[in-house]
């Protein structure tokens, strides 16, 4: 039989990242993958002369402190490089209606912060200091992170930090005395993260936002599939083993109900310890369940699914400038209202549409331009009764409404031009991903389910020996970027743990 | 003085009551599992990971061809075929002689047959074909073959494709516009097919009556028989080019063009429809087919004569056998019985992707069909790598 000492379950960000820093630790690694390929959502293809990015928006980097958890730090310690190119506007974002507008922010710290004075005359200070207070943030969670915290010190020092780390964005913003409008702008970005701001931690949004504006958003020039394959390149390079078409089928214990091994291809294979990056419900659905705590079971059951999508790839014969495509990342909303926008996600609520060409350039070939297009939907939006012979239909009537809207909003016409097209349902995310429902986004982030509640009872709740988790599903919520982190937190106390019982 | 004075801070530990509580009113009975959410059991419907299909009946056209017609083989799992677009394909897996062969199949039936159960290929006999020999000569009614979901894009996309589209069919390339026929008459398709249907003689073309049924009773259907060989009256006589495709296409209105047929017809007609100035989006082939003969290219200038020792290694084993200049790694692997996986034979699924490990292969530049990072990082698709040294590679296990 088998044996290895860390075995990571999916070749997802998180189980990339994780198998990546393990191997280098010297431990030896296997990673087991369902598909044929690594990335599960940080992947490309390629149809006719096009290769569509299947994911990825835009990565949230953190160049600032080669200390942390950034995207960037991450990928130094682990000797990954790939090249990247900044953007340098986080956004233009329209609202259509009465009191709607349309602002294009600039990236960087100085240049978000003319941007947003240019479009709300007034609201710099206000503004400013909203993303200041990330700086004690930062501070706090550094404290935090050193040791059991002093009761005092946290209420008093860090008592900002315990505000925001307590309420939702919109309640923190609104003391800041941010214009309304103001507000409704820099909130263009929770479709990140997947709850509206009145219910998102403020915590959480501030974190992403300041590190969008002050690192700048930046992307790969070859498509997430680069990522992926220079994590298997340092993954391998440090002795590990990756397997493709690997499906794991059972998470084996012991009696003592330690994980011990799991089965793929109908062999055992065993390990130490086990790192998933496939969700929880799978892991359960797939082991003996007594061996699962009841109080595991429990969070499940009470945890929401999080964000799916319909998504269109589209290859246009016409250059992104012969069509008057301007901007990388355009946000559509109908209202200026996170709240609204989630309400209305499938009636034009809010909707992303991204021209590679604009960020990467030489994306395609020349005289031709690449459209993405998010198009946002909850798990319980997707037709329970829809039948196989009427999908096709579905997905063409949906993305066909929104590229009609997308033509009429930007005064721009496409629809002529549409080269090559591929569309991504729940249904193409459940057949290669074999998330529950389809799901993106794994948990919601809503309500008690936030990153600080998660980060805090990650210590508390009962865990299976020898099991951890990472990923989208993991403390720090989805995205690339959160991915890699829990990732390499996951990693880190694996080894810590890996070298106590040496 | 913070600008948060008035936001409490003892609102960290009602949060915390807010989760234990919630956690603690949950059910602690299993979670729901896959099937339970409609997306997963749709993905399971139309991307089955196998078929296990049953040969229902074989309609013999001649020695050379015939019609295989499938239903789910119930005893393995297989309720019924999957439903498909129009154009797709099959692979169907044979055993010959222990070892394991893979040939995608255009559909030729409808996708509202599976509904009825059933889903039917058409197999021409291919010189040295040992899949198509084998499944013409020896399978039988009742006879069990194993099958993959439905694959391949050479299909009919409404926010793409023209309303009206001349197909473009050579020999057994009719197969696919059977199914696009049967799908329009049917109503899961909506689009005017204009039938260019290139053969030797009237009685070579296939599947023309069934078709031309169609046709009568749905004016969005039209058949057009192109013969090579004989003159006959309704038909027209040569090949398919320029001066036929103006003759039937619709005038002061766009049109796509799809085409299925042997290299041969390709080669002919793509010429053809260079000089009627079409964009590219325009124009849609079938996959190309495996691809033989590499010394023909130009950027080729290695020993065609030339043997080469292949290693595989599939999940920490390791195989190895030779491989001839002139052989894709793929056919060399399945002649020496090793399994790996196949789709489209033909470079574009990249359903074979694997890590070259070391030594050098000839990849011709029609048929590569990798992604970027792939070349960067080295990997192929051996469908179409040709080695030009001792290659060692790592390839994923067939699935199941």
């Amino acid at each position: 039989m088998e044996r290895f000492d860390v075995i990571v379950v999916g070749a997802g960000n998180g189980g990339l990242v994780a198998g990546t820093a393990v191997a280098k630790a010297g431990y030896k690694t296997l990673i087991l993958e369902k598909h044929n390929l690594p990335g599960g959502c940080a992947t490309s293809f390629v149809r006719g002369r096009f290769e569509f990015e299947a994911a990825l928006h835009e990565l949230c980097d953190s160049s600032a402190n080669e200390n942390d958890n950034g995207v960037k730090s991450i990928f130094t310690r682990l000797g990954v490089e790939v090249p990247m190119i900044y953007e340098k506007t986080l956004f233009r974002t329209i609202v259509k209606g009465e009191d709607g507008y349309d602002v294009r922010l600039n990236s960087g710290y100085d240049g978000f912060l003319d941007s947003m004075e240019q479009a709300v005359p007034g609201c710099r200070e206000s503004v400013k200091k909203y993303l200041d207070l990330m700086a004690l943030l930062n501070e706090a969670q550094d404290y935090l992170n050193n040791g059991v915290p002093n009761p005092a010190k946290l209420m008093g020092k860090y008592g900002d930090f315990v505000r925001a780390a307590s309420h939702s964005s919109d309640e923190i913003m609104a003391e800041f005395g941010i214009p309304e409008k103001a507000k409704n702008i820099i909130n263009t970005y929770w479709g990140y993260l997947g709850v509206p701001c009145d219910d998102l931690n403020a915590l959480h949004y501030l974190s992403m936002v300041e590190s969008y504006v002050s690192n700048k958003p930046v992307m790969p020039y070859h498509r997430s599939h680069e990522l992926s394959l220079a994590l298997v390149k340092a993954f391998q390079s440090y002795g590990g083993e990756i397997r493709y078409n690997s499906e794991v089928t059972e998470f084996i214990y012991n009696s003592a109900g330690a994980a011990v091994g799991v089965k793929a291809g109908g062999k055992e294979i065993l390990a130490r310890k086990i790192i998933s990056n496939i969700i929880p419900n799978n892991v359960f659905n797939i082991s003996d369940e007594t061996k699962i705590p009841k109080s595991a079971v429990k969070l499940a059951n009470a945890r929401k699914l999080g964000l799916s999508f319909i998504t269109a790839y589209i290859g246009l014969d016409a250059s992104a400038e012969e069509l008057g495509i301007e901007d990388y990342s355009v946000f559509i909303c109908n209202s200026p209202d996170t709240r609204k926008q989630f309400e209305d996600r499938l009636n034009y609520g809010m909707y992303v549409v991204n021209c590679l060409n604009n960020a990467v350039p030489g994306a395609s070939e020349e005289g031709t331009s690449m459209l993405f297009f998010t198009l946002p939907m909850m798990p319980e939006d997707f037709p329970a009764d829809l039948k196989a012979e009427d999908y096709k239909k579905y997905k063409n009537d949906y993305v066909k409404r929104y590229i009609e809207d997308y033509e009429k909003t930007l005064g721009v016409s496409i629809s002529d031009h549409i080269e090559e097209i591929a569309i991504a349902t729940p249904v193409t995310f459940a057949r290669y991903l074999s998330t529950p429902a389809g799901n993106i986004y794994a948990y919601s982030n809503e309500g008690w389910d936030n990153v600080v509640l998660r980060t805090v009872f990650d210590n508390i709740d009962k865990k299976i020996p020898n099991l951890s988790f990472c990923g989208g599903h993991g403390i720090r919520g989805d995205g690339y970027s959160s991915a890699y982190m829990t990732g390499a937190m996951t990693a880190e106390k694996v080894i810590a743990e890996l070298r106590r019982e040496m | 003085m913070s600008d948060l004075n008035n936001i409490p801070r003892a609102d960290l530990f009602s949060m915390f009551f807010k989760r234990i509580k919630a956690v603690k009113a949950a059910s602690d009975s299993p979670v729901k599992d896959l099937d339970s959410y409609p997306a997963n059991r749709l993905a399971k419907e139309l991307h089955p990971e196998c078929q296990h299909l049953k040969i229902k009946k074989i309609i013999p056209f001649s020695d050379d061809f015939k019609c295989f017609v499938f239903e789910g083989d119930k005893e393995l799992g297989t309720e019924k075929p999957a439903w498909f677009s129009a154009g797709q394909y099959l692979v169907i897996a044979v055993e010959i002689d222990g070892k394991t062969y893979c040939r995608p199949y255009s559909i030729a039936s409808s996708p509202r047959d599976t509904l009825k159960g059933e889903v039917m290929i058409a197999v021409k006999r291919v010189n040295e074909g040992i899949v198509s020999g084998y499944l013409l000569d020896n399978m039988k009614e009742g006879d069990k073959i194993l099958a993959s979901g439905p694959l391949g894009d050479f299909t009919y996309e409404p926010l793409r494709d023209a309303k009206t589209v001349i197909g473009i069919a050579g020999g057994s390339g009719i197969t696919p516009f059977r199914s696009f026929a049967k799908a329009i008459a049917e109503g899961d398709e909506d689009f005017s097919l204009i039938l260019l249907y290139g053969s030797r003689t009237l009685e070579d073309a296939v599947f023309s009556d069934e078709i031309k049924a169609l046709a009568q009773d749905n004016p969005k259907i039209t058949l057009v028989n192109v013969l090579s060989e004989e003159k006959k009256k309704g038909c027209e006589n040569g090949f398919i080019g320029k001066k036929l495709i103006l003759k039937y296409a619709p005038e002061n209105e766009n049109y796509s063009i799809f085409l299925c047929g042997p290299q041969a017809m390709y080669e002919f007609a793509d010429k053809e429809i260079a000089q009627l100035g079409l964009r590219r989006k325009f124009i849609r082939h079938e996959v190309f087919g495996e691809y033989f003969h590499p010394e023909k290219n130009e950027d080729y200038t290695a020993d065609i004569d030339a043997v080469y020792n292949l290693t595989v290694r599939i999940s920490g084993e390791e195989y190895s056998c030779s491989c001839p200049a002139g052989t894709s790694l793929l056919r060399a692997m399945e002649a020496a019985g090793i399994k790996a996986p196949s789709d489209c034979r033909s470079g574009r699924c990249g359903w074979c992707r694997s890590q070259l490990i070391s030594g050098d292969v000839y990849i011709p530049q029609s048929v590569d069909g990798r992604r970027m990072a792939d070349r960067e990082f080295g990997y192929i698709h051996p469908c179409c790598s040709f080695p030009l040294s001792d290659v060692v590679i790592d390839v994923p296990p067939v699935k199941g």
